[in-house]
């Protein structure tokens, strides 16, 4: 049993893959929420980009045949997560709700948690963050702006789950299906990104993640994630024995 | 008890809820705040967020958004889920908008050039209001104002200003969607643009319009497209465009035309239906009668042949589209951009008649006209013919004063016109904007403008939900203090104001009157989404909702007949252009800067391409295979030339492209536009030749033909993805494909067996693709 | 068959004492040299320290690079100490005496200088006492012992502890003979570090027990450093090539192998600028050389083992490492150097007596170890970092920069710095070690020869 199933919230994600368009309107929302540093060209060329969501577009096949997938990337936040054991200061450590939690003060810098982070999805803050005086108005309050020196990386944005519960909260009551929605999650045009508590077995998240075409990135690393990927629909390949096609 | 103003404000906003009916689904309470703190500053309560709704003015097609602002500033631009288009959902776009709103180099003050030779100087808004009323006291019939494709209120005030100095008002879209409007007329009676129910279609069929990443309504088509995909039956998407966009991604048949050739496709597509007897005669009598010159002659041999499309992809397409209704064909973007545009997209909605697909569920919806007969609900650029004539008028100096907001002619027109000479003869060039643009170089009163999020409006999106709908435009933050408290960010006002306090009072005083003022004959219609006992609670509500839409009112379409124009295409020559390779050349909308309004906030500059996932830069996709052939690798610099010009932009090769065509997105090579735009990429519209639409006298954008050479020399393309060419490193890793029905697990144990029989030869693949 | 002169103690205490009571010429330039060189390093390392990380050609995913390559060589390295004194002292191998406080000191000042690379390397060096040492009783936040981070600090400075002691026992003595040979400043120097080393047998026998005893407790030290370091990569399950059962035993021997190569190189260079021609003969660097045969072979097992167990496992993705690291530009060519370097070319040279006593060739010989044992150490920790992931978005190379550079060839500067430094006071050869072996060395007739031998009294 995991840590997050005895509390009363495991978040999670489920990415139906399916209905990934690529548009990126996610990884932007995300800057914006979390105060991302600007990944400057240089930044750019040098894969010092910070993207806590990133969208990876993979070829198959050649033209005419050929065929371009998408697929966002944030933190899987790994019940048995291999960055967390390797921190030397505990500075990412996972909570009872289900997320790999990064504490900015505590962390010195090692980047040890990347190397064990299977998704490269951990991003290590080369410079100081700057953003011209006038652009730091529209920074979000909620989010503290990394220094240098320090890993960064997706936090389900905690603080809009820490928002909606403490409104839940001064309100008396429980917080509702789909309340609580991360910023890449409530961008998603086609609602291929859907954030929601497992914990919950009515909620929508905990529905879809029983879908059969469900996968875990990299599941031979035994990571556990609280990130339930649904696979992409090919229309055309065909289904090989043991499975019969059928519509649905 | 005493109240003080916000306890006051608080009960009236609580009864003005009370009072209003909302429709549909649930509200959030969050965005219960009537009005800005522009003048409720009490709203202010530390720490605590406010959502605004209101609508996104100049980008995206008029999106209903909430914006969230704490302590006075806006912090993210969202959806707002109770909009009709955006139904909470958002683009790649959204929030860069912010970052014009707080960009470091927002124009400060008005700038007047005293001399045509001279520079711009900072100038108090008094001194410009005298230049400005100069400027108008010897206009009269010589005005012309020039906006992009502007609906609503602002639209309006644009046109009737124009109007009381017997001038014109012109729209600029650099990507001319004219073309389009034409054929939806012509083929389906639509004054405005159509909607499609792509969210109940089994089967989409789309041409050249990227409609899930720039054209169209993207959030609102984004939308649809989960739905279609969630349906039980998953919807099956075909889309045909030479180059691969992100919308050719999702589809799961691509075909790649050549330019120009969608029309023929078209009709290849619908003779294959009726050849085998897969559409109702009515239907096939009525599709026929709609196309000039019927389908006499057209053979799927040779449609295959001029499309380059193999006839098995036509069946394919023909067979999915008729027998998996309901279905729904579209087209536009480069389909349309070509001399014989007009007929290529006429026989692609033409389709929808062949399936039976118009005004029905899973087809095509027509939108109604406006809801209120003054605020136009359509807008769409002069044709580039409209504009050849307009600029030989200024050349000819026939024209005092031109007026220019969001529209960057000279950046956004081919070299070909030459308008700065143009500009050079206008005795009096205002350009208003909140960054310092191409045109501004040519302007004789540079005014500061305020952006959408500091401005009132309303906006009627188009394409529309189906039925009417008028959004509102509030400002949601106050003038901006710089932060060393030494002035305002900005001194901007809000073009519509400006113009207002220009005119002679007829139309309004300011923009928030003319806004209430529409809001209140809105309320008279006793129709909607809101209703309140008075015109004021009516107008709260509207506003807290981010407009106001009547769900039963919709339109109706009168079929006619396709343009009877050119069918083939016709390319400008290269025989002039020295060395090098032809190629087809189409520019595309970039997924972020757009056409490049966007280009000045770093967050447009940063966010990767789909495709190509490359950033601050100007690159050119081909095909790979052919620059193989060609000896072109990736960061290769190419030299871009068409009769019109030549331009600079670094080799991407992908698989995603047709052999022999060259696509480039819009959207860089500023020569201003601040700090992060300036002087970066290139600006692939400047190549374009004149070459029209023969029907509508459009640009035919798509048309033209480069020669390409490479330079010698070779850059690290700034890109996301990492050095090696993005191709799984074994099947189902990490994008795992399922076919119908087929479960994961199933498909990650075939990819296992699939995976360890290949094993042994496995690294000579991986070789052949590195 | 060796023959050697037979030394008188004025003589042996004279010439190993050139060192401290007639410094060499060459002395006061070379340290002066060595000295800026030291001195702009630390500055380019404050500047890199004071601006920031960015300054490296580290990004994402080669998030580790020169630094952590370069601490582990100079872990490495300081296993010489332990390898020559302690092993060779139980196992009562007679040639590692004049080479001991040498290999000693190695050990101690490559130490100090491997611990300043993973400092360096944070993101925040100054936080990092701060967080981890377990300060935070009353919050109960200790550090996180499961981290090999933690390990590491734990298992070096457990080391570095031991291997001061045991140099500072084994320079008593020596330090006696000084002190009775100055005046002055440095004469109460002396007097305060010789504890009052008079030579009397009690003072001898617990000289003699506690250098048995430091020998014995740093034997599981050996075993443990390196491979303790071997699980900074072994223990991180994500990344290809360093999620290895075996890295224990194959980095201690690496250490080994490069430790002895150190020394060596550090002998010929003893012999030549102080003239020790007398005391550091060629039999030593024959001894070695033999040592450094057995011990390069087993390592060189170690790295084929790695690539047999690729291929047997047919794991996809570590074949995929193995094609990159062996196979693909530049990494082939650093592969093609490394295994020549470290192995191809000295080990069969070494073959040959002829070799093994030639001073200047196995002064090169053993440096190219030492490329060779960096290149390993850089071969094993980027490519696994730059390979081909699954997220082909993450497949980056590596390219260390202008600052990392300086601070690889500080650290040479400031090791061989320190050396020089310690030389100016403290003999590096063991006076008492060397007198000692004379005592137990006769002369045994064979044939018309003289042989030496070593005798020893019974227990
Ligand atoms: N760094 C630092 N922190 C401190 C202290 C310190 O000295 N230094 N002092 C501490 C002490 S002693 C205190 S008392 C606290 C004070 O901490 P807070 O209670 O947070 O006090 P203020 O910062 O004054 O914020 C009060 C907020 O209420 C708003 N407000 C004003 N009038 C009204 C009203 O009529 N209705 C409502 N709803 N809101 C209103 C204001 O705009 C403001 O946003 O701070 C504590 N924290
Ligand atoms: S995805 Fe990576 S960073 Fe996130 S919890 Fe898992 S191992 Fe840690
Ligand atoms: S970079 Fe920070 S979070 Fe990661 S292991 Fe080091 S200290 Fe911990
Ligand atoms: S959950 Fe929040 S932090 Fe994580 S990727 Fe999405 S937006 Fe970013
Ligand atoms: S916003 Fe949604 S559809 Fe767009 S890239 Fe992100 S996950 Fe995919």
């Amino acid at each position: 049993m995991t840590t997050a199933e005895f509390g009363a919230h495991n978040w999670g994600m489920v990415v139906d893959v399916d209905k990934c368009i690529g548009c990126n309107a996610c990884v932007i929302a995300c800057q914006a929420e979390n105060n991302i540093p600007i990944n400057t060209q240089d930044r750019v060329e040098r894969a010092r980009t910070i993207s806590w969501i990133r969208v990876e577009r993979y070829w198959e096949g050649d033209f005419p045949d050929a065929k371009a997938r998408f697929i966002p990337i944030m933190c899987q936040h790994c019940e048995n997560a291999p960055c967390e054991p390797v921190c030397p200061v505990y500075a990412t450590y996972h909570n009872a709700e289900g997320l790999n939690v990064q504490v900015y003060n505590r962390c010195v810098g090692t980047r040890y948690c990347a190397n064990g982070c299977p998704y490269i999805v951990r991003f290590f803050n080369y410079w100081e963050p700057v953003w011209p005086e006038s652009l730091r108005n529209h920074l979000n309050p909620d989010v503290t702006i990394r220094s240098r020196g320090i890993m960064e990386k997706c936090s389900f944005c905690v603080q809009r789950i820490r928002r909606t519960s403490r409104t839940a909260r001064s309100e008396g009551r429980e917080i509702a299906d789909g309340e609580a929605q991360t910023a890449c999650s409530s961008a998603c045009p086609t609602s291929a990104l859907n954030f929601g508590n497992f914990n919950d077995p009515n909620s929508k998240v905990s529905k879809m993640k029983e879908d059969k075409r469900h996968y875990t990135l990299l599941d031979q690393f035994g990571t556990d994630p609280n990130v339930i990927y649904l696979a992409k629909i090919d229309a055309d390949k065909k289904v090989g024995a043991g499975e019969h096609a059928s519509h649905g | 008890m005493k109240l003080n103003r916000r306890e006051f404000l608080a009960l009236t906003g609580k009864t003005a809820a009370g009072a209003v009916i909302f429709a549909a689904c649930g509200l959030p309470e969050r965005e219960l705040i009537v009005q800005s703190p522009v003048d409720l500053p009490e709203d202010l309560v530390r720490g605590e967020d406010t959502w605004y709704a209101t609508s996104m003015g100049d980008f995206s097609n008029g999106d209903g958004v909430l914006i969230r602002v704490v302590q006075g500033r806006a912090k993210r631009i969202q959806g707002n889920p109770d909009h009709p288009i955006t139904l909470g959902k958002s683009t790649a776009r959204y929030d860069a908008a912010l970052q014009i709103l707080y960009h470091p180099d927002r124009i400060e003050s008005p700038q007047i050039r005293y001399s045509k030779s001279g520079n711009l100087a900072s100038a108090s808004w008094d001194a410009a209001e005298e230049r400005f009323e100069q400027a108008l006291a010897n206009a009269d019939g010589g005005l012309t104002v020039v906006t992009n494709p502007i609906r609503g209120s602002l639209g309006l005030v644009a046109s009737k200003f124009a109007a009381q100095f017997n001038g014109k008002h012109m729209a600029f879209d650099p990507v001319e969607q004219g073309v389009h409007h034409g054929a939806v007329k012509s083929v389906l009676g639509h004054d405005q643009l159509p909607t499609y129910d792509i969210g109940h279609a089994h089967t989409v069929l789309s041409f050249g319009a990227d409609w899930l990443g720039t054209w169209g309504a993207p959030t609102g088509f984004g939308v649809k497209y989960g739905e279609f995909r969630e349906q039980e039956h998953r919807g099956y998407f075909i889309h045909a465009e030479p180059r691969m966009s992100l919308t050719a991604a999702a589809a799961d048949l691509w075909l790649a035309p050549v330019p120009g050739s969608e029309g023929y496709l078209a009709l290849g597509i619908a003779s294959e239906i009726i050849d085998e007897g897969l559409a109702s005669p009515q239907n096939v009598a009525a599709f026929e009668a709609a196309i000039p010159g019927g389908l006499s002659g057209i053979s799927l041999d040779d449609v295959s042949a001029r499309t380059g499309v193999d006839v098995d992809r036509i069946k394919k397409a023909a067979h999915h589209f008729a027998e998996a209704t309901p279905s729904v064909a579209f087209g536009g973007g480069s389909a349309g951009a070509h001399t014989n545009g007009s007929f290529n997209l006429g026989a692609i909605y033409a389709l929808n008649i062949l399936v039976g697909a118009v005004d029905t569920k899973g087809g095509i919806v027509s939108n109604p006209g406006s809801a209120l007969d003054e605020l136009p609900a359509s807008a769409t650029g002069a044709s580039f013919a409209a504009w050849e004539e307009e600029l030989a008028q200024w050349r000819a100096g026939n024209v005092e004063t031109v007026i220019i907001r969001g529209a960057d002619l000279v950046h956004g027109m081919p070299n070909s016109v030459a308008v700065q000479e143009a500009l050079e003869q206008v005795p009096n060039v205002i350009v208003f904007g909140a960054i310092h643009d191409d045109t501004m170089d040519y302007a004789d009163l540079v005014l500061p403008e305020e952006t959408f999020l500091e401005s009132w409006g309303t906006e009627i999106p188009e394409p529309g939900p189906g039925y009417q709908v008028v959004g509102t435009q509030q400002p949601v933050v106050g003038p901006t203090v710089s932060y060393d408290e030494s002035g305002l960010i900005s001194d901007a006002r809000g073009f519509g104001d400006v113009l207002l306090a220009m005119s002679d009072g007829s139309y309004g005083r300011n923009m928030e009157g003319v806004v209430r003022s529409a809001l209140s004959d809105l309320h008279s219609t006793g129709r909607g989404s809101v209703s309140a006992s008075s015109a004021a609670l009516f107008s709260n509500g509207a506003l807290q909702r981010g407009g106001w839409w009547d769900t039963k009112e919709s339109g109706e379409s009168t079929i006619g007949r396709v343009a009877a124009s050119a069918k083939s295409a016709q390319y400008s020559a290269t025989d002039s252009l020295g060395e090098g390779s032809d190629f087809h050349l189409i520019p595309f909308h970039s997924n972020s800067l757009y056409d490049g309004r966007l280009a000045s906030t770093p967050w447009a500059q940063q966010t990767p391409d789909p495709i190509s996932s490359a950033s601050w830069s100007t690159w050119a996709e081909i095909n790979s295979e052919q620059a193989d052939g060609l000896g072109i690798r990736e960061g290769d610099v190419l030299l871009i030339r068409s009769t019109s010009g030549e331009i600079e932009a670094l080799a991407y090769p992908h698989p995603g492209v047709r052999p022999g065509v060259i696509g480039i997105p819009i959207g860089q090579g500023h020569l201003n536009g601040g700090r992060y735009a300036e002087d970066r990429g290139s600006n692939v519209l400047s190549i374009l030749v004149d070459e029209k639409d023969s029907e509508t006298g459009a640009l035919a954008w798509a048309a033209t033909q480069v020669r390409v050479q490479r330079m010698g020399r070779r850059v690290k393309v700034p890109k996301f993805e990492g050095n090696v060419e993005a191709r799984p490193i074994e099947p189902g890793v990490p994008v795992l494909v399922v076919g119908i029905g087929e479960s994961a697990e199933h498909a990650q144990e075939e990819n296992h067996h699939e995976y360890q029989k290949q094993f042994i030869g496995k690294d000579k693949e991986a070789e052949a693709h590195d | 068959m060796q023959q050697r002169r037979e030394l008188d103690q004025v003589y042996t205490n004279r010439k190993l004492l050139n060192g401290q009571l007639d410094t060499p010429k060459w002395w006061a330039p070379t340290v002066t040299i060595l000295g800026i060189g030291v001195v702009i390093g630390l500055f380019v390392i404050a500047t890199m320290i004071n601006k920031g990380l960015g300054v490296t050609g580290l990004g994402r995913p080669v998030y580790w690079g020169l630094f952590i390559t370069t601490f582990v060589f100079w872990v490495g390295i300081s296993h010489a100490g332990i390898m020559i004194s302690a092993i060779l002292r139980l196992t009562q191998a007679e040639w590692r005496r004049p080479v001991t406080r040498a290999a000693e000191l190695l050990t101690v000042f490559s130490l100090l200088t491997a611990l300043v690379f993973p400092l360096i390397h944070a993101g925040r060096p100054w936080r990092i006492a701060y967080w981890i040492l377990p300060y935070d009783v009353a919050r109960g936040i200790y550090p996180n012992i499961r981290s090999p981070l933690i390990m590491d600090p734990v298992a070096i400075s457990t080391y570095l502890t031991g291997s001061t002691l045991f140099l500072y026992v084994a320079l008593l003595p020596d330090l006696g003979n000084l002190r009775d040979r100055t005046t002055g400043w440095k004469n109460a120097m002396y007097t305060v570090l010789a504890l009052g080393w008079r030579g009397n047998p009690r003072q001898w026998k617990m000289q003699t027990v506690g250098g048995i005893l430091l020998s014995a407790l740093m034997l599981p030290i050996f075993v443990s450093v390196h491979s303790i370091v071997s699980w900074d990569f072994a223990v991180a399950s994500a990344v290809e090539g360093w999620h290895s059962t075996i890295f224990a035993p194959y980095f201690v021997i690496g250490a080994v192998h490069s430790g002895v190569s150190a020394v060596v190189t550090m002998m010929a260079l003893m012999r030549w600028l102080w003239g020790w021609d007398d005391f550091i003969r060629p039999e030593h660097f024959d001894a070695l050389a033999r040592l450094l045969i057995v011990v390069a072979t087993g390592w060189l097992g170690f790295t084929f083992l790695e690539l047999i167990f690729a291929l047997y496992g047919q794991d996809a993705p570590e074949i995929a490492l193995r094609e990159m690291q062996i196979l693909t530009w530049p990494w082939n060519m650093l592969f093609i150097i490394f295994l020549l370097t470290g192995y191809l070319i000295p080990v069969p040279m070494w073959l040959f007596k002829r070799v093994r006593t030639n001073i200047a060739l196995m002064f090169w010989t053993s440096i190219l170890v030492n490329i060779g044992m960096w290149l390993e150490r850089f071969l094993i920790i980027v490519p696994g970092l730059a390979r081909r992931t699954p997220f082909v978005y993450t497949w980056e190379a590596y390219r260390p920069s202008a600052v990392e550079w300086t601070i690889l060839i500080w650290s040479f500067a400031w090791v061989t710095l320190l050396m020089l430094l310690f030389s100016r006071f403290f003999p590096l050869v063991p006076l008492f070690e060397q007198k000692e072996s004379q005592v137990f060395t006769d002369d045994v007739m064979i044939g018309r020869a003289k042989v030496p031998a070593i005798v020893r009294e019974a227990e």
